[in-house]
Formats: C-alpha cells, sequence, structure tokens
C-alpha cells in the first residue's frame, strides 16, 4: 500500500509540471499581452526594468521555472491591475469564499443525492424510484443559472425566506444567506449522485456474494448496509475529483449571479480586465486543486478495493 | 460491438420467415445488426419520443428563421428578422404575431430563440464532430500502438485532465482573441477532447484483444487495413452515443459561457445569451427566461434519453444486467 501512494505521488509531480508549463506556454499567446515586448512609448531604461523587474529578460525556460518555483512558494507574482496586490493576496482573500460555496454544495449533493439513490434502487420502479430520478433528470437537464434565477425570485423575493444579500465573509460563518446559493450549485451534483448510487447498487444487487448472503439467511437490512451500499460508495468516490471541477465551473456562474466576491467572479472580470497574472494564477490554482483531488480519490480507491493496488496506476 | 451470439440465434428465426405481404421470389430479409438496434431502439418508447421532440427542435431551428436563403424557393416560414429592432414594439406578450412575445428592443423571440438554437446546436454538433474526430484519432493511436508511446499519450491526457472545464475554454477564447461561431468551437473542443480519447482508446484495446483481429493479422493484413476495417468500424455504436453524450455537456458548455459575458457577441443571440438578457427583466417578464432554459433543458434531457436508448440498442449485452 505505501507503495502505491508513493508511486502515485511520485506520477502527480511530472503532471503539474506539464500542467503548469500548458498554462504558462497558453499564456504567452494572448494577444495584447504585456508579458510581450510592446510599442508604447517607454524610454529604453524603464522597458529594461520592467523587463527585469516581471524576468521578461531571461530565457523563456528560466522564466517558466521560476513561475514554478513561484507556485511552490506560493508567490503567483504582482496583479497587472492593481498595482499594490499580488496575486497570492487575491486568491486569500477571495479562495475562501469560494471554496466554502463549493464545499457546502458538495455537503448537500452528499446530503440528499446519496440518499435519495439508495431508496430508488431498494425500491426500483416505485412511485418513490419515479419521482426521485425524475427529479434527478430535471436537476440533471436545468442549467444553473436558470435555477439560481428562478431560486431568487421565489425565496429571496416573493417569500423573503432566504435573504441573498450579500456573502458571510468568514469561512466558518454561515447564515441564512448561504442556503440559495449552495443549493443552486448543489444541484447538479445531487442528481449525479442519486443517478449514480441508484444504477450501482441495482448493479450490486445482482452480483453473486449478495445472493450467498441471502441464501445464508442474513437480514436484507444487513446486506444492504455491509455488503451493498458500501460497495456501491467506490464510484462515488471516484466520481469526487470530476464532480469537483464540475462544481469549481458552476461557481463561476453562481458567484456572477448572487454577486458573491469570491474567486471565479474575479476570474471573469480579470478575464474582461485583462489582468492576465491573475487569469493564469487562478487557472493554476484550480488545475491544482483538481489534480490533488485526483491524487487523494486514487489512494482512497486504493484503500477500498485492494485489487487496483497491484496495477500500475 | 459484436453480435451477441444469443440474440443472434433467437432473432433468425423470426426474420428469416418472409412477411406475409412478400410475394415468392422476394430476397429474404436478412437480418444485421443495424437493423436490429434499429428495433430495439423503437421499442424503447422514451427514447423515441427523446428522438421526436429532439428533431421538432431541430427543425424549428432551422426552418423558423430561415437557414437556407435561397430567393424565389425558399426564404422562411416565418418572415421576420431576428435581429431587426422595433422599439414600437417591444415587450409585447405572446400574440399569434409574436408567439413568444419581443424583447425589450422589440425583438421577436419567436425567430430569435431559434436563431439561438441554430448558434447552440451548431455549435454543439460541430464541437462534437471535432471532439470525436480528435478523440479517434489521438484514442485510436494510443490503443493501437500501445507500450511506451500509449502511457506517454495518456500521462499528457491526465495532465489534461487537470485543467477545470470552463476555466480552459475562457484561456483558450483569449488566446484566441476573438469570439464568434468557429472560435466558440474551437476553444470548447480544446477544453473538452480527452474524454472522447480515452473511450476510443478502451475501446481499441478491448476489440484488439479479439479473434477477428487476431486472424486478419495471421493472414497477413497491415496494421492500417486492421485499423480501419476492424477497429475503427466496431468503435462506432460507442461513437454514436458518446456524440449524444458529448453535446449537451457542449451545449450547456456554451449556455454557460454567453451567461457570463463571454460568449457569441451581440446582437446575435445563443440560447445562453438569450436566458442572460432575460435575467434582468425576470420580474416583469418570466417568460423571457423560461422559454430558452428549457428548451436547453429539453435538448439536453432528449440527447441523454437518446443516449440510453442507443446503448441499449447497440450494446445489448448491457441491458441484460
Amino acid at each position: 500500500m505505501a507503495a502505491f501512494i508513493i508511486r502515485r505521488i511520485f506520477w502527480t509531480i511530472p503532471v503539474i509540471l506539464l500542467v503548469i508549463f500548458m498554462i504558462f506556454m497558453m499564456m504567452r499567446q494572448i494577444e495584447g499581452n504585456p508579458f510581450r515586448r510592446t510599442e508604447r512609448a517607454v524610454p529604453p531604461q524603464v522597458q529594461a526594468n520592467l523587463e527585469r523587474k516581471f524576468n521578461l529578460d531571461k530565457p523563456v525556460y528560466m522564466q517558466y521555472l521560476l513561475y514554478v518555483k513561484g507556485v511552490f512558494t506560493l508567490d503567483l507574482g504582482p496583479s497587472l491591475i492593481l498595482r499594490d496586490r499580488t496575486v497570492t493576496d487575491i486568491v486569500k482573500e477571495h479562495f475562501p469564499r469560494s471554496l466554502k460555496l463549493g464545499l457546502l454544495a458538495f455537503i448537500w449533493a452528499v446530503l440528499f443525492g446519496i440518499p435519495a439513490g439508495v431508496i430508488a434502487a431498494l425500491r426500483p420502479n416505485s412511485i418513490y424510484d419515479y419521482m426521485l430520478m425524475f427529479f434527478s433528470s430535471i436537476g440533471f437537464a436545468l442549467p444553473s443559472f436558470f435555477i439560481a434565477t428562478l431560486f431568487i425570485y421565489y425565496f429571496a423575493l416573493k417569500v423573503n425566506a432566504f435573504p441573498t444579500n450579500g456573502w458571510p465573509l468568514g469561512f466558518w460563518d454561515v447564515d441564512s444567506r448561504v442556503v440559495l446559493p449552495s443549493l443552486a450549485l448543489g444541484l447538479f451534483p445531487m442528481a449525479y449522485f442519486a443517478r449514480l448510487v441508484r444504477g450501482t447498487m441495482l448493479e450490486t444487487m445482482q452480483q453473486d456474494y449478495v445472493r450467498t448472503a441471502r441464501a445464508k439467511g442474513l437480514r436484507w437490512r444487513s446486506i444492504v448496509t455491509r455488503h451493498v451500499f458500501r460497495n456501491s460508495l467506490i464510484p462515488v468516490v471516484t466520481a469526487t475529483a470530476p464532480l469537483f471541477g464540475l462544481i469549481i465551473t458552476g461557481t463561476f456562474v453562481i458567484e456572477v449571479i448572487f454577486s458573491i466576491p469570491g474567486i471565479g467572479r474575479y476570474f471573469v472580470s480579470s478575464v474582461s480586465n485583462r489582468d492576465y497574472s491573475v487569469v493564469m494564477g487562478i487557472t493554476v490554482l484550480t488545475s491544482l486543486i483538481v489534480i490533488i483531488l485526483n491524487l487523494f480519490v486514487d489512494i482512497a480507491y486504493g484503500f477500498l478495493d485492494p485489487r487496483t493496488r497491484t496495477s500500475r496506476t | 460491438m459484436a453480435v451477441n451470439p444469443r440474440q443472434a440465434t433467437t432473432l433468425q428465426p423470426q426474420t428469416a420467415a418472409p412477411p406475409l405481404a412478400e410475394t415468392a421470389g422476394a430476397p429474404i430479409r436478412q437480418s444485421s445488426l443495424w437493423r436490429d438496434a434499429y428495433r430495439r431502439y423503437l421499442r424503447n418508447k422514451g427514447a423515441v419520443a427523446s428522438a421526436v421532440v429532439f428533431l421538432i427542435i431541430v427543425l424549428y431551428c432551422l426552418f423558423i428563421p430561415g437557414f437556407w436563403f435561397i430567393p424565389g424557393i425558399w426564404t422562411t416560414l416565418f418572415d421576420i428578422d431576428p435581429n431587426q429592432v422595433n422599439f414600437a414594439e417591444a415587450r409585447l406578450p405572446p400574440s399569434f404575431e409574436h408567439p413568444f412575445g419581443t424583447d425589450q428592443f422589440g425583438r421577436d423571440l419567436f425567430t430569435r430563440v431559434a436563431k439561438g438554437g441554430q448558434v447552440s446546436i451548431g455549435i454543439g454538433f460541430a464541437a462534437t464532430i471535432a471532439i470525436l474526430l480528435i478523440g479517434v484519432t489521438y484514442g485510436s493511436i494510443s490503443g493501437f500502438v500501445g507500450g511506451t508511446l500509449d502511457n506517454a499519450m495518456m500521462r499528457f491526457l491526465d495532465a489534461l485532465y487537470g485543467l477545470p472545464y470552463l476555466p480552459f475554454a475562457i484561456l483558450a477564447l483569449a488566446i484566441i482573441g476573438t469570439v464568434n461561431f468557429w472560435t466558440m468551437v474551437l476553444a470548447l473542443t480544446i477544453a473538452s477532447w480527452f474524454t472522447a480519447a480515452r473511450i476510443v482508446r478502451g475501446q481499441v484495446i478491448s476489440l484488439k484483444e479479439n479473434d477477428y483481429v487476431r486472424a486478419a493479422h495471421a493472414v497477413g493484413a497491415r496494421w492500417h487495413r486492421v485499423l480501419t476495417r476492424h477497429l475503427l468500424p466496431n468503435t462506432l455504436g460507442v461513437l454514436i452515443i458518446a456524440t449524444f453524450l458529448e453535446l449537451p455537456a457542449v451545449v450547456l458548455g456554451e449556455a454557460f459561457l454567453s451567461f457570463i459575458g463571454l460568449g457569441i457577441n451581440p446582437p446575435d443571440p445563443s440560447w445562453g445569451s438569450l436566458a442572460s438578457e432575460a435575467r434582468q427583466g425576470y420580474r416583469t417578464h418570466p417568460l423571457d427566461l423560461w422559454i430558452p432554459c428549457l428548451f436547453i433543458a429539453a435538448l439536453v434531457l432528449c440527447a441523454n434519453f437518446i443516449a440510453d436508448g442507443l446503448r441499449d440498442a447497440l450494446d445489448p449485452r448491457t441491458r441484460e444486467t
């Protein structure tokens, strides 16, 4: 097991370097990039000093290596628009808000999606099953910006149950204002989990070991909890990493709609402002999150399913 | 996509017997994989209904604003320019003349939604085809050659998987510089081609072990013949399913980009930008938001059901479990 974990971590390092390299090269291609030599009337000394400050006088591979070093020492460089702030400052300020939103959405998905899937799987083709799968189809198909707009209109304006004025800024501050954004963001993962759990549980119930457990007279309740449900959780764990990628994507839209000052909204405005070092920093950060989540998922998978440990990742 | 032997033996007696209406001497209709699949698909009522709805949506989008302007032969069913501003008719409720009403600039929403559908579905199909082409090329090379090259190519895919979809697409758009139909297609393709590559690779690797591939090798078929005649045609079923799974993801991705203002430029609509415009006035004109969003939802749902139906139809083994 230790060898498996070490090998898996070892594989992650080149992946991280490659991702940073790709983002770095992409950012260099953007038109109107201040990283390029411009034709503005800047005195040569100033230009030279600017280039030295942003390491532009060095060859490309040195710039890349310096950026990688910056990523690992949490120094993502200065913002190009806000002169007095670094990208790290911006990330530190805005990222925890988005993280809270994403985690709450994930909690919604786990709290309601998994039980819904279990109930539907235990009574397949019943009225519960059809109703739950109907709602999960809706959560699957309706775009989150539509759901968010409806939420604001019906639950915040018409029935003033969940105010949406502002966002509790501290990471641990949770009040009624977080309900609507996190629920709107969590509906898709919720529907996803419900379908996934239903599908895998129905499949697991056909397995021979479940029949054996029934044949030797175990109670149905303990078969479901000990054999079926636990085995059905493996795909759920695997789905967590790509799902978090989707949640990150979703925060962009949800933050714009609910005016949450998180990292997604900042990213969107940075793209419009052409604040490329911020765009680059946030992209690298989200990529690192997805890669590290993938790593955790693979390791957890190794614990849950011993067969994967021996095969090469 | 081998024919299940059990399925084949049970089906032959039915199909080999000529139907009553046919006269003697008519050729006996043979059962093929595709005909079987077609019959199995028709048996799935949900999938058939979805296909019908899907077709209606596509036809509506193509014909209402006039996709083909052939003067004298075919102009358009609904002779209104979707981008025609007319402030005298702003914010009209639905009527016979304007079935979905008009927006704050007096533009007819019935044609605008159809035009937006052309953009959304068009981007969806174009990007899906591009994704599949890249995926087939990359995945078949990786799976067919195997060994070190396969390993290296898969590492590269692993790295790409680390890039989240929307930021990646936004970055790609920023690099391209201009936003129009084809650059949107390009950006969405760049951001999401890896899943298709993985599917094709997995399929090629599992097919490679089949006896008929070994037989082809044994009788001296060259590698390109094995690849193009034996391996790729057998991935076709999986690819058709993948099309209908990829399409909703691309349509939603385009809607998200348009919604946060990084999509197709106004005045040309897409379903995402129509929803984005309507969000401001939701309090007074809820229908403007509901219509494009319901179209997106209907398209996504139909594509999902069609994919499910196709999977059952093309691969009977999955249905039995």
